[in-house]
């Protein structure tokens, strides 16, 4: 019972934090999450498609948003852009319009043993003077749904709920997990 | 620059330009096994991003387009960029069924600047989720 109790206490400290993290607008600049190897990075960068830049595999428009999009930083260093300020979305849909444009961007550069990663949190057009924050993941999905809002989009999204009802919650159809608590 | 600095600078020049995978390295060819999972938990190690426990949140980051990876069983992380002829990474409706799963995979590696960007040409071998590390962690991030 106290594991369980302390389960649940341990997911509602961190949905606490994910709540804040996401909801505070980013006035300065971008926002700490407290995670180990984080460093506020605010940089000019050209956007690239992954395949593209690795590969020479270059469709119009860097895949039109199904392609992983990097930023090539003037000293040649290229960066993957993993996460926006979408809650479990990544950069891809923010980065879009800058395909092969420079741009401005303002985030976390995290570095893990096993590898490095960038989370976008505002980007401009460079010499602009108004930051956009990197929700257009949102927007899209709002546009797609036809939805007035993107709150808990991950819970309402027809493709993520298929594959969950298929599967389970556990990737198992044939594991019933315990009740939450 | 006394000339001792410009040698110093010249070999350091030198060993950097052959240091592999600085840049857009060469293609290897590989053989990895190991669990599908999602990059951004994973790394940021904001909760437990590994195994059943896993699964729900890695669906919800594969759709919303999150890069995804494959974690072999030393660490190692490869981010796939292709799976046979499907270059869609992301949002990959296929990528998306099978997260948290062991497999089995061929592929060209390339390396550059710290990442390693897997071309996956074959799915040799597809366990399934073997690592049911639910009945430890529940189900991340909150329970259900």
């Amino acid at each position: 019972m106290g594991d369980v109790r302390m389960r649940w206490l341990r997911s509602l400290a961190l949905a606490l934090a994910l709540i804040c993290v996401t909801a505070a607008a980013p006035a300065g600049a971008a926002q700490k999450w407290g995670i180990d190897g984080e460093m506020v990075a605010q940089f000019e960068a050209t956007v690239v498609d992954l395949l593209c830049e690795l590969r020479g595999d270059c469709p119009a428009a860097c895949g039109g948003g199904s392609r992983q999009l990097g930023l090539v930083r003037d000293d040649g260093t290229l960066l993957l852009a993993v996460k926006s300020n979408t809650l479990f979305a990544g950069a891809t849909m923010d980065l879009l319009p800058y395909c092969g444009q420079r741009v401005e961007v303002d985030g976390l550069i995290i570095s893990h043993p096993a590898m490095v990663i960038y989370m976008l949190q505002r980007l401009r057009k460079p010499g602009a003077t108004d930051w956009v924050r990197a929700t257009a993941f949102a927007e899209d999905w709002k546009q797609r749904n036809g939805a007035e809002d993107a709150k808990r989009w991950f819970r309402r999204d027809d493709k993520a709920n298929e594959v969950i009802r298929t599967f389970g919650k556990v990737g198992r159809p044939d594991i019933m997990p315990p009740p939450a608590d | 620059m006394p000339r001792l600095a410009r040698l110093f600078l010249f070999a350091l020049m030198l060993s950097l330009a052959a240091a592999p995978g600085a840049r857009a390295g060469e293609i290897k060819r590989v053989t990895v096994e190991g669990e599908l999972i999602d990059t951004w938990c994973y790394v940021t190690e904001i909760m437990y991003a590994r195994g059943s426990a896993h699964f729900q949140c890695a669906v919800w980051c594969a759709v919303g387009g999150i890069p995804v990876s494959i974690r072999a069983d030393d660490g190692t992380l490869y981010v796939v960029l292709r799976v046979e002829d499907d270059s869609r990474n992301v949002s990959n409706p296929a990528m998306i069924r099978i997260q948290s799963h062991r497999v089995t995979v061929d592929g060209d590696l390339i390396e550059r600047d710290g990442v390693k960007y897997l071309l996956v040409t074959q799915v040799a071998d597809d366990q399934g989720i073997v690592d049911l590390t639910h009945v430890k962690y529940g189900i991340q991030p909150w329970g259900m």
